[in-house]
């Protein structure tokens, strides 16, 4: 796939230089690199950056030291991963479906997760993080996989089918979802911390089991990237250039479940970071996909740390569920995303 | 520059979006002078339609018994069941205040007003669905997508949260309701109103609030959460005779104003240009339409929480059986939305084993798959003359 054959994407792209991409790129990872290092030291108990550099190195640091390694150095990496999936996972989404708007939480994703995951609580009384990775995996795919036999209309991917499919579905899970909660105090109790999403309360041991398949998931996505530069002109125009455009949209799929119930497993239900990050990688490097999945791996990780160091913050000492905050600067970032998208 | 894939993909969401529409012919149709294959179902249209009109009435009126017939059903029904249990003649007797005085009592006091809540506020939900429908010409369009009940919850919720007496929170959520459509209004204003951007807007709108009362529900005492929980799926649990009573009234006069619309309505489905031609200004037109649907809405979630998918699910089936919309197909929107969140009631309360489910619950499995099926018959390219 050169630079001639996704003509229609082209002029959207521009002739932006590599160059000026590759400093862009770079700038990013530049601003995660900060971003990473001001949650290490943000906090209910801030922690000077000298002081986080000790803990670091292995020098005894004292009690910041231990609330350093011990748990700030966990939730930072668990957003960088999670934070890189989800930007990978809406990119590939969005350019499978064809709609900007698509993303894990319109196919049902999180909703599959959090009705599985409630169910487990309720009936097998689990009360860890990590017990329930499993459920919540399952339950994103089985979502992911009802949704998607739901938009499948005479062997494609009916774009309009998968909003109305992830949609309904979605509506009816989280209905299902509050039935259980209902149903029992203990797993209301018990759950309403893990469906807000969050980082917190966690070690990196829980990213071990999810491993597999989020590299599954990367290697898929950035494999079918030149794929999905062409399958942005239109399916016949796609197929027309030799795309297999069932194939690549199968394969865009399962990486988009891969890696978004893998995050979904380890963090709760996320939203907006898949939403965001192509958007924003979008305006900043072009719609050419070779650029934006790389980008992606970078831009969702800074929406998502910046997000859980915003919800540190803001109401201190007491913490917000980073899944809130999300949620919350979601909301007019989709509302200007609609009002651009409409004339 | 970079941004132009998102708009023309865009764009095409939102072709796509009103060619699914089942309210009306693709707007390329809408707009050419001579409305495609007439046949038309606008009341005015004199000649050949005219049979098929009168069919459609004798339909209509057949199908609007048949509901009333079913809601005295299952209203003597619900009166009569539970843990006393009364013949349904007497409980309906009962309700008027004849018979045995503990039965009065038990039906007047206890079940009465939990059934005529749910009778209210499944009307005025599917009345403003179809209106939101219309309107928007979008089948996905209705009080819950667009975020007005989610912004009733949002109320019922920060009043539970600032610990106000229980008769407060319908107040609340009657003011939430309406600041999401001012929010609403506001963010979707761009030099107008196109019908894409309110329903997308709609869903940001949504999701916004439900963050908020998430948060709530997050940091509330169990106890507390449980009852937030309760109002944001969708219950008649508890109604009193206030409540019930004022709703009822709002609701009701709310119905009598869309039927009384129901001529501008019909003129807005010709498209802008045919109603600005029959003396119409549309987006006036529009903007009342759709405040007259935001306020049923927010009175029916008021009394019962944002009840899922009977103002979705509603319109969709009326039309299904009923053809396309008429001033009589209101009527039957009312009282199809009532059946459906009354049946869902008894069925809460007596068919399924677990205590306390939210109606929302039930209304949202029934309404879903009846809405895939709709909407997926409508997505087919042939069905758009069909559905017209």
């Amino acid at each position: 796939m050169n630079e001639t054959a996704p003509g229609a994407v082209a002029p959207a792209v521009g002739r932006a230089a590599p160059i000026r991409r590759a400093t862009l790129l770079l700038a990013g990872v530049a601003a995660l690199a900060v971003c990473a290092a001001l949650s290490l030291a943000a906090g209910s108990r801030p922690v000077p950056l000298a002081t986080v550099w000790h803990a670091l190195a292995g020098d005894d640091a004292g009690r910041d030291g231990l609330v350093v390694t011990g748990l700030r150095v966990p939730r930072t990496v668990i957003g960088l991963v999670v934070g890189a999936a989800l930007g990978v996972a809406g990119a590939v989404a969005q350019g499978v479906t064809r709609n900007p708007l698509a993303s894990p939480t319109t196919l049902g994703i999180n909703a599959g997760a959090s009705f599985a995951v409630v169910t487990a609580i309720y009936a097998l009384g689990l009360t860890r993080p990590v017990e329930y990775l499993w459920f919540a995996f399952g339950g994103a795919a089985l979502a992911t996989v009802a949704v998607l036999a739901l938009a499948r209309h005479a062997g494609e991917l009916d774009p309009v089918r998968l909003a109305l499919g992830g949609t309904v579905l979605a509506a009816v899970l989280s209905a299902w979802t509050s039935a259980v909660m209902l149903a029992s105090h203990r797993t209301l109790d018990e759950a309403r911390f893990w469906l807000a999403g969050s980082l917190a309360g966690r070690q990196t041991d829980i990213l071990l089991p999810v491993l597999a398949p989020l590299l599954a998931g990367l290697v898929l996505a950035l494999a079918i990237t030149p794929a999905l530069n062409a399958l942005a002109l239109g399916d016949e125009t796609a197929q027309a250039l030799g795309v297999p455009v069932a194939r690549v949209r199968a394969a865009g799929g399962l990486a988009v479940v891969l890696l978004a119930a893998s995050s979904v497993a380890v963090a709760g239900p996320l939203s907006f970071v898949a939403l965001a990050a192509p958007h924003l990688v979008r305006k900043l490097l072009g719609a050419d996909h070779r650029w934006l999945v790389p980008g992606c791996l970078v831009a969702g990780p800074l929406l998502l740390l910046g997000s859980d160091i915003a919800g540190r913050v803001v109401l201190a000492p007491t913490e917000i569920e980073v899944g809130i905050v999300t949620a919350f600067l979601g909301a007019p970032m989709l509302a200007l995303l609609a009002r651009k998208a409409t004339r | 520059m970079s941004d132009l894939m998102g708009e023309r993909t865009g764009e095409r969401t939102g072709e796509r979006m009103q060619g699914a529409n089942g309210t009306g012919p693709r707007p390329a149709a809408r707009r050419s002078p001579a409305p495609a294959p007439a046949r038309a179902f606008l009341p005015h249209r004199p000649g050949a339609g005219g049979s098929a009109l009168a069919r459609q009435r004798r339909r209509i009126a057949l199908l609007s018994a048949a509901a009333v017939l079913l809601l005295a059903v299952l209203l003597a029904l619900g009166l009569s069941a539970g843990e006393v249990h009364v013949p349904p003649l007497d409980a309906l007797q009962a309700l008027v205040g004849l018979g045995d005085s503990a039965d009065v009592m038990l039906v007047q006091e206890l079940r009465a007003p939990r059934a005529v809540a749910a009778i209210v506020a499944g009307a005025g939900l599917a009345v403003a669905g179809t209106l939101m429908q219309r309107v928007l010409r979008n089948p996905l369009a209705s009080p819950d997508v667009i975020g007005v009940t989610g912004g009733a919850s949002l109320g019922a919720v920060a009043i539970l949260a600032t610990g106000a007496p229980a008769v407060l929170t319908p107040a609340g959520a009657l003011g939430g309701g309406m600041l999401a459509a001012l929010l609403l209004a506001v963010l979707s204003w761009r030099g107008g109103v196109t019908v894409t951007r309110i329903v997308l807007v709609g869903l940001a709108v949504q999701q916004g609030l439900a963050a908020v009362v998430n948060l709530f529900i997050v940091r509330f005492p169990a106890e507390l959460a449980a009852d937030a929980l309760q109002w944001t799926t969708g219950s008649v649990y508890g109604r009193t005779w206030t409540e019930t009573g004022t709703g009822g009234a709002l609701v009701l006069s709310g119905v009598v104003l869309a039927l009384a619309g129901h001529r501008r309505l019909a003129v807005l489905d010709l498209g802008d240009e045919s109603a600005g031609g029959l003396g119409i200004a549309p987006n006036a037109a529009r903007l009342q339409l759709l405040l007259l649907a935001v306020l049923l809405a927010s009175v029916a979630a008021a009394l019962t929480g944002p009840v899922g998918f009977v103002a979705l699910a509603v319109p969709h089936i009326v039309r299904f059986l009923a053809g396309p919309p008429t001033a009589g197909s209101l009527v039957l929107t009312a009282l199809g939305g009532a059946v459906l969140l009354l049946a869902s009631d008894l069925a809460v309360l007596h068919l399924l084993p677990v205590h306390g489910l939210p109606v929302g619950v039930v209304t949202a499995t029934l309404g879903a798959p009846w809405l895939l099926v709709l909407m997926l018959r409508q997505l087919k390219p042939t069905a758009g003359s069909t559905t017209r």
